[in-house]
């Protein structure tokens, strides 16, 4: 009989414990599982949105995030310049900009807007209609909106939206419903041509770049993107998407960061406690049964094996039911997280990777090894003689 | 003299346990030689070192004094993985309170021991069958512990002692938690295992159980009361 097969059938003499401890592992390994993929999740969520722009680099004026600082100046001319840059495929230019539309109950309603060239990557997805023009039919620019402004104005592919911030009013052509990738739940965001924007802001400084959206030659990667805008304009501040990220990771996420690994370190606290307390009282409620076998021969490596084998099934068991329910509550508790405001839509805050299966089941290994430890000992030292004489006595 | 081989051989054995109020001294100059196919019974007042003598000749423990031979090697000399390997291989024990594995069967507890011992798949199931019907169950195999009698348990016990063709089996008062009839059967049983070629040396109280020995030794204050070779019948 296998060590694994005997432990099961010891943990069998007391199914109540050994289900309660099982579950107390599945709770406490949810909320580990839940832990790991917090520790990473914000960072992976941010990487995927900033990925699906299909920009790998971005160029500001400052080290201010964008839309945050001042704008790059002469734009036209810096997008001009870093074109030629041979590491670089595309340089897009970005304006951002606030507007008021009027709203039910003569109220009005913010709407973001972002100034851009025609679509060129993944600056939004296109759901309906058609995308943006460079035209302006009968004097109002095309502009794309997100479906909650679509949804809230009643507006389609050629209905009209009139800006309210602006005397008199401008307006715009709807040529598409969009999703753009930071778009906040429930914000009202709309894209429109560089032209659109000036149309938009008719007092905003022309020929300013709150971003500048860069791609990289595929041959060159971003790094070396990077490396070639910082040579040929060093007054500006260009970021990879590591780099933008590594600054997130030490600054804005590393909050989350924190809070993951306290609570990470709580959970595995109590699994090493609550499986090493079940494996304990086991052995020292069956010492004689211990003292028993050890007698009739069986090795001091045998019996650390069962209980090794014993702190693996409740361990193991725990930590298999762990993933789907740590699954299930980082869906609840991501659901809760993400109605931050201003927070885009997109993002998560937990997120599965392999990595985090991979370090559970490290964990679950290591939790396993250390909590037989204590009761192993107990078992394996325990002194024959006076443990039979003690049970025969009592 | 006799001319059979000695399977454990004390001579001038003491056994002190250091306790916090003093050192205990449990056996005093103990010599003792049990030879292939013996019979021996130990009786003696409780606390008087029986169990204590046990545990030395079956490789539990070892003497603080003199020396212990078994199959001719010194035992003090073993380390804890040898005198492991001998007790599962040599030494079969018997308990009092039987120390079956609860949530094993019948079966599963005769075989466990064999399983331990490395013996083929084939040959375990062989000698687990052979064992339960030659103590009695062959019918009871799937019943756990807890399924059967006090007798029934030591019966199973007496056949997991069996399991590895040990030279020795101990026991260890294996009446002592049964009646006087079930202490019948369980004597009849070890007549039957001696009379089949296995060496007994029993520990017991019961002065019906030590009758059946062809050897009786007594003790008292941790000395043997009797020479091994007045005992003799």
């Amino acid at each position: 009989m296998s060590p694994l097969h005997f432990a099961g059938r010891s943990l069998s003499r007391q199914p109540a414990r050994a289900l309660l401890g099982v579950i107390g592992v599945a709770v406490v390994g949810a909320l580990l599982f839940d832990m790991l993929m917090l520790s990473r999740g914000l960072i992976v969520s941010f990487r995927d949105l900033l990925e699906s722009t299909g920009f790998d680099v971005r160029v500001t004026a400052t080290e201010a995030l964008p839309g945050m600082g001042p704008a790059v100046a002469e734009a036209a001319a810096t997008t001009e310049e870093l074109s030629r840059l041979p590491e670089l495929a595309m340089v897009v230019p970005v304006r951002f900009g606030a507007a008021t539309v009027a709203a039910r109950g003569g109220r009005t309603h913010e709407v973001a807007i972002i100034g851009s060239q025609t679509r060129r990557r993944g600056e939004w997805r296109l759901l309906e209609g058609a995308d943006l023009a460079d035209g302006a039919a009968g004097g109002r620019p095309d502009m794309v909106v997100n479906r909650t402004l679509a949804r809230e104005q009643g507006l389609a592919s050629g209905s009209i939206v009139r800006l309210a911030s602006t005397l008199p009013g401008r307006e715009f052509r709807v040529s598409g419903i969009v999703e753009f990738p930071f778009e906040a739940t429930g914000e009202w965001m709309a894209g429109v041509t560089l032209r659109g924007f000036t149309h938009a802001f008719p007092t905003a400084r022309r020929d300013e770049a709150d971003l500048l959206l860069v791609a990289s030659r595929p041959e060159a990667g971003p790094d070396a993107a990077v490396v070639a805008i910082r040579r040929a304009r060093p007054d500006l501040h260009a970021f990879s998407i590591d780099e933008v990220l590594e600054r997130l990771r030490h600054a804005e996420f590393s909050y989350f960061r924190q809070v993951s690994f306290v609570l990470a370190t709580i959970a595995s606290f109590f699994t090493l406690l609550l499986v090493t307390t079940l494996l304990t009282v086991s052995v020292n409620q069956r010492l004689g049964e211990v003292a028993a076998l050890r007698a009739l021969g069986f090795s001091r490596r045998r019996i650390t094996l069962d209980l090794l084998a014993e702190s693996a099934l409740l361990v193991g068991g725990g930590g298999i039911a762990a993933v789907p329910l740590g699954l299930l509550l980082a869906r609840g508790l991501d659901s809760i997280l993400r109605q931050m405001p201003d927070l885009p839509s997109r993002l998560h805050f937990f997120v599965l990777e392999p990595r985090d299966l991979a370090l559970h089941l490290a964990f679950l290994v290591l939790a396993a090894l250390i909590a037989a430890a204590y009761p192993a000992i107990l078992a394996a030292r325990l002194p024959i003689a006076a443990t039979l004489r003690r049970e025969s006595i009592s | 003299m006799s001319a059979k081989a000695a399977i454990v051989e004390a001579r001038g054995v003491g056994k002190v346990y250091p306790m916090p109020a003093g050192p205990v001294e449990a056996l005093r100059d103990v010599s003792l030689t049990v030879e292939a196919g013996d019979y021996v019974a130990i009786s003696g007042p409780s606390g008087c070192g029986k169990s204590t003598l046990l545990h030395l000749l079956g490789c539990v423990d070892t003497p603080t004094a003199g020396s212990l031979l078994f199959e001719g090697r010194p035992v003090r000399a073993m380390g804890e993985e040898e005198r492991s390997r001998i007790r599962l291989r040599r030494i079969g024990f018997v308990f009092q309170r039987f120390y079956l594995l609860p949530m094993l069967t019948a079966w599963e507890n005769v075989e466990l021991v064999q399983s331990e011992a490395g013996m083929p798949a084939a040959e375990r199931r062989a000698r687990t069958r052979e064992l339960l019907e030659y103590v009695g169950l062959g019918q009871r195999v799937g019943h756990l512990p807890s399924q059967l009698s006090g007798g029934e348990m030591q019966r199973v016990a007496i056949a997991r002692a069996l399991a590895n063709r040990p030279g020795l089996v101990l026991a260890d008062e294996p009446t002592g938690e049964l009646d006087d009839e079930t202490g019948e059967q369980i004597g009849d049983l070890f007549d039957r295992v001696n009379a089949d070629g296995t060496t007994l040396v029993i520990v017991t109280h019961n002065l019906a159980l030590a009758a059946r020995a062809r050897r009786r030794l007594a003790m008292r204050s941790g000395r043997l009361a009797a020479s091994p070779a007045m005992a003799r019948p």
